[in-house]
């Protein structure tokens, strides 16, 4: 029995290097980084306990990309959610070509981050798709195009991604709606229930653990959005986010990992408040209603 | 006995060659399909000329570049000779890892410009080897539809500005008087310091000791520019303003040597002019930076990168290298002095405008630095600041990034 013991911890044994070299190791290094004034660059770095985080706390730079990363969650969290369980519900339905639908909102979330940034930076380009429209409909539109301007660059980054990331969650919502009994359908319409008395009594209910799933993932990722403001703006016209001052700081010009070490860990119980938060507010009940 | 003592023998001569002959790592950022052929050639003849040396040539990007130098310094795995930015150079040197050359290059150093640049705390760290300076072009053919003479230059900012805004006004609505450039990083502050500098603003007090970008004249050319930018302005980022300074929508750019080459290169039928940066006094101050060339402190090849460094940085060397790349701006100044460059009014703009340019200082807090400037001209640009409160909150990040950094 022993002997089943050793060769199964043997078996694990590569993975547990793996994740102790490359996940936890850095995790706790930079964690320890972050009470110190390490720059890539010199040789020598000493202690300084919590000035790091005091620093940043009174660093506008890093209040501003704060700020700009909750409004891109806040923002697109919920218009992401609700339309992903309304295009789910809608190819949930039979309907000729209901497959194509399906596919067509699903392809932007399997397309390349980086390409797509780099379509839709195009388009919303001065004189691109998106100010032609605009103009037609008769909006005024920002004079260099919408990522040149501090007033559209992060709403018009915000629109592409929930354009990206609905499709992804739509299939998720999808499978949670598969799993739902038809029975419980029957029993309501027998029982008289309207069908929004049956999307609120029934389905809304049932897709709460999928809901969650979703909330969790989708808060995760757009916290921790980088790739979009790397490829459009550099974080420029007010488009700074947590992630990319951290790069910034750490990867850029100065090579500050003290200071980005802890700028990261303040984003991380940022994430960890924000998911713990949704956690709760998921289990408070356990009957299914919202 | 005797097959014995022949073995050794080969084997001592064999081992003595081996160890003379030794191998420098360099690092370069000429990758293009129309100057790497010249470096490689540079490269192969200097190991002609010196059958002991090898060198092993490694390419990098400016996309990622730095990041690479950085990471393999700090890790102590750097090549022996690196091609550095010229505004890099102060931080590197300040932790140490780079070769204090004062001793090797001093001797020659009379016959080369840009030494301001490599210079730091009394010693030189590298050599200028290819510098870089803007100037303005203009479309000679707008500046005549707009009612010009042929012969018209702008040596005044006024003149300048006229100009521009004439174009930018009577030649229709496509047609803008100025290229400006968007907030794009490590970028706009290179457009904005020659209108500063021009302006007679100058970064930091002559003894070093103050910042001073708030100054008057500092927050007039911030205004001026702004005007030129709202009023006139094509705004893109660099390639976005050249593709419409070449098709002929733009009046007046603010750009470097690469300008004449891609017209070369595209075979645009342009009518490009070439003018030194007007200024209160002409001609006025423009931007320099450049390419140098310097040595790992952890370099166990010292001598015979000195050696590399002299050749590459020779005035032969250099023409070649100028030649293909058509840069404007070779350190050398015999290289300077040749009559290709005399005989090129275009590229003779640019070797006169070097000797009216202003680096900026040579400081490991550069990056802080510029960080507050281009976040001033961007927040009077694109956003709501005024030049007055943006110069100040900008002189204001200047010195606390100089006192949190200051060594005791």
């Amino acid at each position: 029995m022993r002997n089943h013991r050793t060769i199964a911890y043997l078996y694990t044994l590569p993975w547990v290097i793996t994740f102790g070299l490359f996940w936890t190791f850095p995790l706790i290094y930079s964690f320890l980084m972050g009470f110190t004034n390490s720059r890539l660059l010199a040789k020598e770095f000493s202690w300084i306990g919590w000035a790091n985080y005091s620093a940043l706390l009174q660093d506008s730079a890093f209040l501003s990309a704060l700020k700009n990363t909750f409004v891109f969650a806040l923002g697109t969290i919920p218009v992401t959610t609700v339309l992903a369980l309304l295009l789910a519900l809608l190819v949930n339905r039979e309907f000729k070509g209901r497959g194509l639908f399906r596919s067509g909102f699903f392809v932007p979330s399997i397309t390349s981050l980086v390409v797509v940034a780099l379509i839709f930076a195009n388009l919303y380009s001065r004189g691109g798709y998106v100010a032609m429209i605009g103009q037609m409909l008769g909006f005024e539109t920002p004079q260099n195009g919408f990522l040149y301007d501090s007033g559209t660059a992060l709403y018009s980054i915000m629109a592409m991604d929930v354009w990206m990331s609905v499709g992804y969650y739509m299939l998720i919502f999808l499978a949670g709606l598969k799993a739902i009994p038809d029975e419980l359908y029957e029993a309501a319409e027998i029982n008289g229930a309207s069908p929004t008395r049956q999307f609120f009594s029934i389905t809304l209910p049932l897709l709460k653990p999928v809901a969650l799933f979703i909330l969790v993932v989708n808060s995760i990722k757009s916290f921790q959005v980088f790739v979009e403001i790397f490829v459009m703006t550099k974080g420029k016209f007010d488009t700074m986010t947590s992630v990319y001052f951290i790069y910034e700081k750490g990867l850029t010009t100065q090579f500050e990992f003290g200071y980005a070490s802890a700028a990261a860990y303040i984003l991380f119980v940022i994430i960890g408040i924000f998911s713990l938060a949704q956690f709760l507010l998921f289990r408070q009940r356990k009957d299914y209603s919202w | 006995m005797k097959r014995f003592l022949a073995l050794m023998t080969t084997l001592l001569i064999t081992g003595t060659t081996a160890s003379a002959r030794s191998t420098i790592e360099w690092w370069q950022f000429w990758t293009d399909p129309g100057i790497k052929p010249t470096v490689d050639s540079l490269v192969t003849a200097f190991e002609q000329a010196n059958p002991d040396i090898d060198v092993t040539v490694t390419d990098l990007t400016w996309a990622n570049g730095q990041e690479k130098i950085v990471i393999a310094l700090a890790s102590g795995t750097g090549p022996d000779v690196l091609e550095l930015g010229s505004d890099w150079i102060a931080q590197f040197a300040d932790n140490g890892h780079l070769s204090d050359l004062t001793a090797e290059l001093a001797p020659d150093s009379a016959q080369f410009s840009g030494w301001g640049m490599s210079t730091y705390g009394g010693k030189l760290y590298a050599k200028p080897w290819i510098l870089g300076t803007r100037v303005l072009f203009a479309n000679r053919d707008l500046l005549n539809k707009a009612g010009y003479p042929p012969d018209f230059v702008p040596a005044t900012l006024v003149q300048f500005r006229d100009a521009a805004i004439k174009i930018g006004t009577a030649l229709g609505k496509d047609v803008y008087g100025w290229g400006s450039n968007t907030a794009e990083k490590h970028r706009l502050y290179k457009k904005y310091l020659p209108f500063f500098w021009s302006w007679g603003a100058q970064l930091f007090t002559d003894d070093d000791k103050y910042c001073v970008i708030s100054s008057e004249n500092g927050i007039n050319s911030l205004t001026f520019y702004k005007m030129i930018h709202d009023s006139i302005g094509f705004v893109a980022d660099q390639r976005g303003v050249e593709d419409a300074f070449l098709d002929g929508k733009v009046g007046f750019v603010l750009s470097g040597d690469w300008l004449v080459k891609r017209i070369e290169l595209e075979k645009r039928k342009f009518n490009l002019a070439a003018f030194l940066m007007p200024g209160w006094d002409f001609p006025g101050r423009s931007f320099l930076g450049g390419e140098f060339l310097a040595i790992n402190e952890q370099s166990g090849n010292k001598a015979a990168a000195v050696k590399f460094i002299n050749f590459i940085t020779s005035p032969e060397a250099q023409m070649a290298f100028c030649k293909a790349n058509r840069s404007a701006n070779p350190s050398s100044k015999a290289a300077q002095n040749d009559p290709y460059f005399e005989s090129d009014p275009i590229l003779n703009v640019f070797i006169k405008q070097m000797r009216n340019s202003i680096h900026p200082p040579v400081d490991p807090n550069w990056p802080a630095y510029e960080n507050a400037i281009e976040a001033a001209v961007e927040d009077v640009l694109f956003g709501r600041g005024l030049p007055a409160t943006a110069l100040r909150d900008a002189n204001r990040k200047i010195m606390e990034a100089r006192s949190r950094n200051a060594k005791p």
